[in-house]
């Protein structure tokens, strides 16, 4: 059919281009942060404290919720076309957005961690903290480590699931459109958390506790994102076109079909490292070369969160409806 | 207690004193809308007529702060009738385009360079009258020549005859209308009139055969057109390409190009073969049936079929469809009708066509105009004239308004005596004549070529002196003397005060016509004390006209044949002639015969041309509004022909004629929806001017490739289809 | 309370572009930013061919999901006559509301950063005039009016002619609604 289009505007013509990175690494770091909260309290609470002890990361890793959320609210402000209006979030809130139930989250979020970090700051390190409020606020908080651990845990589902729930609440983009989105973003999310924990994590029983965590969430993610990809095929017509660049490697999708292939790739070996780590029989201390698999599976997992991210923000907005 | 004094109160005051002091085009049309919806000012409406084409739309300028924000169309006005087309909402674009002329220049380098210095108008007006001079007492003021269209003829074309010369050239003539007007002459007396007479919104059937109306986008024509179609009116589309006209078409005729006549000559046959034409009608006003019938019973359908490609059982079911609706059947005359150089004879088909089906003069057919007679102003008589005209040297039946490239012939060769100067108000001469080196050529002869325009285009930038004419906004022109259904008098004045150094053309032509001592060939003081006069003798109101725009003069309408209401033609018999006694008289087919003409050789294509509905060819590429919208032209070629050439679509391309010019990189459109044979592109495009920067070297000029013509014998127009092109892939797009 | 709609009957359009220079300078629309657009589709293999011409603009929806998902309320259906809208000063561009639109009606104004679209020219309207598309479509395609009156022109073409509604499937309840044009006859 030969079409001529007079007064398109660039920015929805030939297709959507409203979200680029910037939104894509909110939401990747976003659900870092939120997945990491979970894990933490999880950390915390576990086997009454025990996982905790000695576990320099039962400090580190509240202290990086905050700021790995910064950093990825710092991108999704900067992808604001008007910066100044930014109070207007909350001045008002609208309870059919997404959007507006998430600014809310966050502003809810963002001090809880924050509270949580110092909740859980160590009675014998509180000099680091320097300034005599944070010191003073540390010793009276921990005594609601436990409320805040669980306070911590639902912010981090609420915020690991909203940004799934607002993308997939707009009809007009057919491959977001779909119920199971928000449970993928959700699960990716906690599983880039439990990586990182991994990662930051100093004690052996801590990195293997979080690894078989961890071997769950990617299974569960290695379920859902075929059946996304099957619920979308066998959906409306834009819903099964809406896939299609993921599936082919022609010089206009290519990038799509290449990070389809990688999580293709990704997440079965990450799934398989981390169940021999698990397996291995491991001495006291863990091996350099142990450590190394370790480090390279969880940064894998990390590295097909942040693609699933990125592959879904820009594929959405090249799928239509009409 | 002082009044309270609200916010808003308080900005309109100041407002008011801010517009008395006149800061006028420092404020933003943002600004000023803003301003607006809130109330703190108002926006006053100026009534006036469109110059962007022809149709002289009435318009409203929607003046705010001295700034015109919108241009909105005059329900008191026939044409537009509250509305207004694309490029007439576009009109701000021309007035505020930063590419405008804005000071008198005057050359100095050669034609053709571009290098001017600024002037004054006195320096300027001198130049030209002291050349126009020389040339009058050297060689006879016969030796300048006018070249005009549109408003400013109403001031030039006086100047010319008190100069002592006739030579005027209108391209709108010989490189447009003129055949069409001529045929239709010879036919009925006269012409159907610009604005076409045509009953298009009571018509049951339309032929358009040679009218891409639509993209052909004049007003009240199409404001019809969509009315019948809305109102389920047949449509008869006869095109090489699909056009928009031809996607509500019933049928769509994609005729081999250069045949029409073949089929117009089928469509005779069958009409009178199967006895469908209307016996009372010619009986009773026309001459030459029987002649007619002989002559055309060679033209079947089977052997039109074979110059055409369109099958036989089209064109007699086409025939019948006519037939059908007749006589409210109204077979488009078309506008550019200069193609092959048998346009009269083409004409003349149309016009025995629709005398057969009896719609001249019918409901849906073609109306007749009003008889309401105009006034004229007594003036004072021009001097004798000299020496006899050459515009239309050897065309006896050529128009009043010239023939443009006879002109430029003169001017070229000297015979039948030179033209030393040319005047060109309000035409883009490089890019109406064709074969532009002839007019480059002609150019460099010349003692004095002024101009007078709004904007930098390429004829203009030749020129020794330019002359810049302030926009259709800014100033008074004629009154306008509609002659459709009813006689209407529309005004135009200005909208706002003209900008940088520019003036009216009015004001322009006193000016020359004082320094040649002309003025009292000009004796009013401002060309609105002309208006006022003229209104007093039309018997209508100034005050009232200056309000409404346009008047219309009750009693003036008697469109259709009734008992009371005969018609009148004004031909040699009196009467419709089928059979033209004029045309045999001076020696041609009295009726149309069919010629076979060339069809394009194996590798090229037949170039042809068209508009488009936001541009007016190159008056409005530079406007950055309308500029927008259509940035450049494309090449249509057809698709299976693409791929055999392994052409993509979007890919630049170069078309080469058969004399080896070689137009500028143009974006190719691979289509289903033309012909293989030809190419098509928007006129207008590909301008070399360098000061009009937004359209300066977009899309390609298809009159540069316009370099062989053939000149219509009985009305001595330039038949301009006969290029043939071949397409080569621009490796780098310019 | 009144009810705006449009109807544009497709038979009567010729994509002559009038709309959408009219409604720019009504509405100051930035440079190469478009509030309506005119499409023109063409089908088939020569001679076969068919052509549809069909402007396209906000619809005004009744279930507006750009209203829904804006997260600060700028973008609102106005209760008294059922036009979609933007308060300019509280949007934050965070472009919600044109990932939302299935119509792609909506654009980020490049000079002030918000987001903007048709307004069915409400600033005419008040004062009892057509909005600029439809005061100036030359074809008289564009009929707009309240579909409350049952003597408007929008009611009138309604209930004369056959007429869809953009992708009914999404469910956006749109109030401009398309008489297309009539297929051609055997």
């Amino acid at each position: 059919m030969e079409l001529t289009i007079t007064g398109a505007n660039a920015i929805t013509f030939p297709t959507l281009y409203v979200w680029d990175w910037r939104v894509s690494l909110y939401l990747f770091l976003g659900g870092l942060s939120a997945g990491l909260a979970i894990m933490t309290s999880i950390l915390h609470v576990r086997k009454g404290g025990a996982l905790a002890e000695g576990e320099r990361a039962a400090i580190s890793a509240p202290i990086y919720v905050p700021i790995i959320l910064s950093i990825g609210m710092l991108f999704i402000f900067l992808d604001l076309e008007r910066k100044l209006n930014v109070f207007w979030f909350y001045l008002t809130v609208q309870p059919l957005s997404p959007m507006s139930w998430g600014s809310w989250g966050l502003i809810v979020f963002y001090p809880v961690s924050i509270m949580y970090a110092l909740a859980t700051f160590p009675e014998g390190k509180r000099d680091l903290l320097r300034l005599p409020i944070l010191k003073n606020w540390s010793a009276r908080l921990s005594k609601y480590k436990l409320q805040l651990a669980g306070i911590n845990f639902g912010m981090g589902i609420f915020i690991g699931v909203y940004t799934g729930v607002l993308l997939s609440s707009f009809v007009a983009r057919p491959l977001w459109n779909s119920a199971l989105l928000p449970v993928l973003f959700l699960t990716s999310a906690m599983s880039a958390g439990a990586a990182f924990m991994i990662m930051i994590a100093k004690e052996k029983k801590v990195k293997l506790y979080f690894t078989k965590i961890d071997i769950w969430l990617i299974l569960a993610e290695m379920v859902m994102l075929p059946l996304f990809f099957y619920g979308q095929y066998t959906s409306s017509g834009a819903h099964r076109e809406s896939i299609m660049p993921f599936f082919t490697f022609s010089h206009e999708y290519f990038w799509y079909g290449l990070g389809m292939l990688l999580l293709l790739v990704i997440f079965p070996i990450a799934v398989v490292m981390k169940f021999l780590e698990v397996k291995e029989d491991h001495e006291e201390e863990l091996t350099p070369g142990a450590l190394f698999k370790m480090n390279l599976s969880a940064i894998m997992v990390l590295f097909g969160g942040l693609i699933i991210r990125l592959t879904f923000v820009y594929a959405g907005q090249l799928s239509h409806l009409s | 207690m002082s009044a309270k004094v609200s916010r808003r109160n308080f900005l309109k005051i100041t407002g008011a004193t801010a517009a008395g002091l006149s800061v006028s085009a420092a404020l933003p049309d943002r600004f000023l809308l803003w301003a607006e919806e809130q109330g703190m000012v108002k926006g006053t409406y100026v009534p006036t007529y469109c110059e962007i084409c022809f149709w002289k739309c009435g318009a409203r300028a929607k003046v705010i702060n001295g700034r015109v924000v919108k241009l909105e169309g005059n329900p008191s006005h026939p044409g537009a009738r509250g509305k207004l087309c694309g490029r007439g909402n576009g009109g701000a674009g021309l007035l505020y385009d930063p590419n405008r002329l804005k000071h008198p220049l005057i050359s100095t380098g050669k034609r053709g360079e571009g290098k001017y210095r600024q002037a004054t108008w006195d320096e300027a007006l001198a130049v030209v009258a002291e050349k126009l001079k020389a040339i009058k007492e050297q060689h006879g003021p016969e030796s300048v020549a006018l070249f005009t269209h549109g408003t400013p003829t109403d001031h030039f074309l006086p100047l010319l005859y008190a100069y002592g010369s006739e030579n005027v050239g209108m391209p709108s003539f010989a490189q447009c209308r003129g055949p069409r007007d001529v045929g239709l002459e010879l036919t009925f007396g006269e012409s159907v009139g610009s604005p076409e007479r045509v009953d298009l919104a009571n018509s049951k059937l339309i032929v358009l055969i040679g009218s891409h109306l639509g993209e052909n986008m004049h007003n009240s024509q199409v404001q019809d057109f969509s009315e019948a179609m809305a109102r389920g009116a047949q449509l008869i589309v006869v095109d090489p390409r699909f056009s928009i006209a031809a996607g509500k078409a019933q049928k769509w005729l994609p005729i081999r190009p250069a045949t029409d006549l073949a089929l117009l000559l089928a469509w005779i046959n069958v009409i009178i073969a199967e006895g469908w034409y209307d016996k009372a009608y010619i009986e009773a006003y026309a001459n030459g049936f029987s002649e007619l019938a002989a002559a055309v019973k060679e033209y079947t359908p089977a052997w039109a079929e074979k110059e055409t490609e369109i099958p036989a059982a089209t064109i007699y079911e086409t025939a019948r469809m006519m037939a059908q609706h007749a006589p409210a059947v109204c077979i488009h005359p078309g506008r550019h009708a200069t193609w092959y150089g048998d346009d009269v004879q083409r004409t003349r088909a149309m016009g025995i066509l629709m005398a057969l089906l009896g719609t001249w003069g019918r409901e849906g057919g073609v109306f007749m105009g009003t008889t309401a007679k105009v006034p004229k102003a007594a003036s004072k008589e021009y001097p004798e004239f000299t020496a006899e005209a050459l515009n239309t040297c050897g065309y006896a039946l050529a128009g009043a308004e010239g023939l443009t490239q006879v002109i430029r012939e003169a001017t070229l060769t000297g015979k039948p005596y030179p033209i030393r100067g040319w005047i060109v108000t309000g035409t883009n001469l490089m890019k109406a004549l064709p074969n532009q080196k002839e007019t480059f050529d002609a150019i460099q002869k010349l003692d004095l070529l002024v101009a007078v325009d709004v904007l930098p285009m390429d004829t203009v930038m030749m020129a020794d002196v330019i002359l810049p004419e302030c926009t259709y906004l800014e100033r008074h022109d004629a009154l306008a003397i509609g002659k459709g259904k009813s006689l209407t008098v529309s005004l135009r004045q200005p909208a706002v005060q003209p900008m940088y150094d520019s003036k009216p053309g009015w004001w322009i032509a006193k000016e020359l016509a004082k320094r040649l001592d002309l003025g009292e060939y000009f004796p009013w003081g401002t060309f609105e004390e002309k208006i006022k006069s003229q209104c007093s003798l039309l018997g209508i109101s100034y005050e009232e006209l200056k309000e409404l725009g346009t008047i219309t003069m009750p009693d003036t309408s008697s469109p259709y044949i009734t008992p009371t209401n005969q018609p009148e033609f004004n031909t040699h018999s009196g009467k419709i002639e089928l059979y033209s006694t004029e045309l045999k008289e001076q020696g041609f087919d009295p009726v149309p015969r069919y010629t076979r003409h060339p069809q394009p050789p194996t590798g090229q294509f037949r170039l042809i041309y068209g508009r488009s509905p936001v541009h007016t060819f190159s008056r409005t590429i530079n406007n950055p509004e309308l500029h927008e919208l259509h940035p450049e032209n494309e090449v249509w070629l057809n698709a299976a022909k693409a791929k055999e050439m392994g052409l993509r679509n979007g890919t630049y391309v170069a078309l080469i004629n058969q004399d080896g010019i070689r137009s500028n990189p143009i974006k190719l459109k691979v289509t289903e929806r033309i012909r293989k044979d030809c190419v098509y592109m928007v006129h207008g495009f590909g301008v070399t001017s360098k000061e009009l920067k937004n359209a300066y070297r977009k899309g390609a000029d298809d009159q540069g490739l316009i370099t062989r013509y053939t000149v219509d014998p009985i009305a001595g127009s330039t038949g301009m289809r006969g290029n043939f092109v071949r397409l080569e892939e621009e490796k780098k797009h310019a | 309370m009144p009810n705006y709609a449009m109807v544009i009957d497709q038979r009567r359009c010729v994509a002559c572009m009038a709309c959408v220079i009219a409604c720019k300078k009504e509405n100051e629309v930035p440079h190469e930013q478009y509030r309506t657009r005119v499409l023109e589709m063409v089908e088939g293999q020569f001679p076969e061919l068919r052509m549809e011409l069909r402007s396209e603009l906000c619809n005004h929806c009744d279930n507006p999901p750009c209203v829904y998902n804006c997260p600060t309320g700028a973008s609102y259906k106005r209760r008294k006559d059922g036009l979609v809208l933007l308060k300019k000063h509280r949007c934050v561009g965070c472009k919600a509301c044109l990932a939302a639109c299935p119509y792609d009606a909506r654009y980020i104004n490049h000079k002030k950063g918000y987001a903007d679209k048709c307004t069915f020219c409400d600033h005419r309207i008040k004062d009892g005039k057509e909005p600029a598309c439809v005061a100036t479509c030359v074809g008289k395609s564009r009929i707009f009016g309240d579909l409350d009156d049952p003597n408007s022109l929008v009611s009138k073409a309604l209930r004369e002619n056959h007429a869809e509604v953009p992708l009914k499937s999404a469910g956006t309840k749109p109030r401009v609604f398309y008489i297309k044009k009539f297929s051609k006859p055997e």
